[in-house]
C-alpha cells in the first residue's frame, strides 16, 4: 500500500488544502466552495470506491440540505447548528429511501433507478413551488454568526466550513477504517462472497447510503448559506453529474483522490467559464481522456509521482479496479 | 372526449419512448454498454430536422436524413472511440458517454443557440383530423401510425430475420459468433449505429410536436431509463408496453394536474419498483 493512503495521510493532506487554499486564492467564496464540495464528493466515494456503487442521485440529497436551510434560515430563523443537523438527517432519511428502492436491482438498473430518481425529486421541488420557489429558488438565505457578528467576510466563513471540513473528512476516514467499512469493501469486491459470510449486505448498503446523504445534504445546507440562496438548480440532474464527475476524475481508490476531484473541477471552471461560456465542451473531451488514460484519477497520478521521487524500485501496476 | 384526446396523445408519445427505449436496448443487449449519450443522439435528431427544414427541405426528407446522419455519426464515434472501452468497468462507459453528450449538447448550443426553436408540422398533416365533435391534429395522427408501422418493422426485423439472430447471437456469445466466422467489430458497430439511429429518428419525429431546446436530451434519457427499469432491458414487449404506459400516464396528468405531470412518470416508476422490483413484466 502506498503510505499516502494511510488514514493520516490522508488526512495530514485534508489538513494541509484547508491551510494552503487562502495562499494560493484571491477568491474566499470559491475556496469555500471547493471545501464544500471535497465533502460531498467524498461522500459520493464512500459510495462508488467503497462499496461499489455508481449513485447518479447525490444531487438529491444535495438539493434536500439546501432547501432545509433555505426554509429554516428565512422563514423560521432556526439556529444554524440546528438547521445542520436537520439537514443531515433529512439527507440521511431521503437517502435511505433511495437506497432502499435502488438496490433492489443491480449494475446498470441500479444507475439507471438513481438517476431517474435525481429527476423526480427535481420535479417534487419545481411541482411545489410554494415550498421551494420553484425557478427562483429561495433568496436572501443568511450566513450563520458566531458570537453575535454574522461571518459576511468570505474568508471568515471559509474558517466556518473549514472546521466542518476537517470534521467531516475525518469522520469518513474512519468510517472507512472501521469494521464496516472494511465489510463495504468487501461487499464492493465480491458480494455473494459476503453475504455467504452472513452479512445483510443490503442493510450495509443502505447504510452506506445514509452516510453519503447525511454528509451530501450537510454541504447543501453550506452550500446555501455560501451563496445566499437555495436554487432549484442544486436538486437537478446537473448537480448529481457534476459530483459523480469530480469524483470519477479525482480517482475512487482515496478519499482525498475526491478532495481533488472537486478543486480540479472547480478550479478549471472558474478558470474557464469566464472565458469561454461554452467550457462543458472541453469537460466533455476532459471525461473522455480520463477514461482512456488515467483510469485511476488524479489520485493515480499522485500514486504514481510519489513511487517515482521515493521509492527506488517501482510498485507493481495495480490492475484497473472491477465494479 | 378530453381524456380520449390524452390517451391518444399519451400513445403518440409512448410510441417515441418505446423507439428510445428499443434503440437503448439493442446496444445494451448486444455491446453490454450503458449509453448515456443515447438522449444527445435524440437531441440531434430533433436539430438535424429543425435545420434542414429551415434550409427549406421539405420535413419528410428531412426526418430520414437526420436520422441517417446521427446513425453514421454513432457509427462512426463508436468505430473510433467506444470500442477501446468495452473492457473497462461500466463507471467508464458511463464517464465517456456523459463526455460524449456533453460535447454534443455544447455544439449544439455552438452552432443553433441557446434558445431553440420550433418545427411547422410537416406540409399535408398540418391541419386536423375532424370525427363528429372530436378534433385531432393530423400530425399527431400520423406520428401513431408510422410509428406502429416502425415498431411491426422492428419487431421482425429483431426476431424474425438473419439480422436479428445476428444481433442475438452476438449478445449471447460474441466469441462463438467470431468463431462462426462473422466479423463481430463491424456488427458491433452498425448495431450501435442503429440503436442511436432509433434515437435520432424519435427526435426527428418529436421536433414538430414539442420544437426543439438544447436540454431535451436529458429529458428523453431519463425517461428511456424508466422505460428500461420497468420494462426490462432487452425486452422488446417491456419497452412497448412500458413506453406507452408512460406516455398515457403523462398526457392524462397533464389534464388532471399540469404542472406535477412529468412528476408523475417517476413517482409511477418508484411506485412500480416498490411493489414489483423485477419490473412490469418480471424479466431480467
Amino acid at each position: 500500500m502506498n503510505p499516502l493512503d494511510k488514514p493520516y495521510a490522508q488526512l495530514a493532506l485534508a489538513l494541509l488544502t484547508v491551510l494552503v487554499l487562502p495562499l494560493f486564492l484571491k477568491s474566499g467564496i470559491l475556496a469555500t466552495e471547493i471545501l464544500i464540495f471535497a465533502m460531498v464528493v467524498a461522500a459520493c466515494n464512500l459510495l462508488l470506491g467503497y462499496t461499489g456503487l455508481l449513485s447518479f442521485g447525490q444531487g438529491i440529497f444535495f438539493g434536500i440540505g439546501t432547501y432545509v436551510a433555505g426554509i429554516c434560515l428565512t422563514r423560521w430563523q432556526v439556529p444554524v447548528p440546528l438547521v445542520l443537523a436537520g439537514a443531515a438527517v433529512l439527507g440521511a432519511a431521503t437517502a435511505t429511501l433511495v437506497g432502499w428502492l435502488s438496490i433492489r436491482r443491480q449494475g446498470v438498473y441500479f444507475v439507471m433507478l438513481t438517476l431517474a430518481f435525481s429527476q423526480l425529486f427535481y420535479f417534487v421541488a419545481y411541482t411545489f413551488s410554494g415550498v421551494t420557489g420553484g425557478d427562483n429558488g429561495l433568496l436572501g438565505v443568511p450566513r450563520p454568526s458566531v458570537g453575535g457578528t454574522a461571518l459576511n467576510a468570505p474568508w471568515s466563513y471559509y474558517t466556518f466550513v473549514a472546521i466542518c471540513f476537517v470534521a467531516v473528512f475525518a469522520v469518513l476516514v474512519m468510517v472507512t477504517q472501521s469494521t464496516f467499512g472494511r465489510t463495504l469493501l468487501a461487499i464492493r469486491e465480491n458480494e455473494g462472497r459476503a453475504a455467504a459470510i452472513g452479512f445483510p449486505t443490503r442493510l450495509f448498503k443502505i447504510e452506506a447510503f445514509a452516510i453519503s446523504g447525511a454528509v451530501t445534504a450537510f454541504g447543501g445546507a453550506l452550500h446555501a448559506m455560501l451563496i445566499g440562496v437555495a436554487p432549484l438548480s442544486n436538486i437537478e440532474y446537473h448537480t448529481s453529474e457534476l459530483i459523480l464527475i469530480m469524483t470519477i476524475i479525482g480517482g475512487s481508490s482515496s478519499l482525498f483522490g475526491s478532495v481533488l476531484g472537486a478543486g480540479f473541477y472547480l478550479l478549471l471552471a472558474d478558470a474557464l467559464s469566464t472565458v469561454w461560456p461554452r467550457w462543458l465542451l472541453l469537460l466533455g473531451l476532459v471525461l473522455v481522456t480520463v477514461a482512456l488514460f488515467l483510469q485511476r484519477g488524479l489520485w493515480g497520478l499522485v500514486e504514481r509521482g510519489y513511487d517515482l521521487v521515493f521509492r527506488r524500485e517501482r510498485a507493481p501496476e495495480t490492475p484497473a479496479e472491477e465494479h | 372526449m378530453i381524456y380520449l384526446f390524452q390517451v391518444l396523445n399519451g400513445i403518440g408519445l409512448g410510441m417515441l419512448y418505446f423507439l428510445l427505449a428499443v434503440g437503448l436496448s439493442v446496444i445494451f443487449g448486444l455491446l453490454q454498454f450503458v449509453n448515456f449519450a443515447h438522449g444527445a443522439f435524440y437531441l440531434l435528431g430533433a436539430y438535424l430536422t429543425y435545420d434542414l427544414t429551415m434550409r427549406g427541405f421539405s420535413f419528410w426528407a428531412a426526418m430520414p436524413l437526420a436520422t441517417l446522419i446521427v446513425a453514421g455519426l454513432a457509427a462512426l464515434i463508436e468505430a473510433v472511440l467506444l470500442h477501446r472501452i468495452y473492457k473497462l468497468p461500466h463507471t467508464f462507459h458511463i464517464l465517456v458517454t456523459v463526455g460524449l453528450a456533453l460535447v454534443v449538447q455544447e455544439l449544439v448550443i455552438i452552432a443553433w443557440g441557446p434558445l431553440g426553436g420550433s418545427v411547422p408540422a410537416p406540409e399535408g398533416l398540418q391541419g386536423v383530423v375532424i370525427l363528429g365533435d372530436f378534433i385531432y391534429p393530423q400530425y399527431r395522427l400520423f406520428t401513431i401510425g408510422f410509428t406502429a408501422v416502425l415498431a411491426g418493422l422492428l419487431w421482425w426485423l429483431l426476431e424474425g430475420t438473419r439480422l436479428g439472430a445476428i444481433v442475438r447471437g452476438g449478445s449471447e456469445s460474441p466469441a462463438n459468433m467470431a468463431l462462426l466466422g462473422y466479423n463481430t467489430l463491424r456488427i458491433n458497430t452498425a448495431v450501435f449505429g442503429f440503436g442511436a439511429g432509433l434515437a435520432g429518428l424519435a427526435g426527428a419525429l418529436a421536433a414538430p410536436i414539442r420544437g426543439v431546446e438544447p436540454f431535451m436530451g436529458i429529458e428523453a434519457l431519463s425517461v428511456a431509463f424508466v422505460v428500461v427499469v420497468i420494462g426490462g432491458m432487452g425486452s422488446y414487449t417491456g419497452a412497448l408496453v412500458a413506453g406507452l404506459l408512460v406516455g398515457v400516464v403523462q398526457s392524462v396528468m397533464t389534464t388532471l394536474w399540469p404542472e406535477g405531470a412529468r412528476l408523475m412518470i417517476y413517482v409511477g416508476m418508484a411506485l412500480v419498483i416498490a411493489l414489483m422490483p423485477r419490473g412490469l413484466l418480471g424479466r431480467a
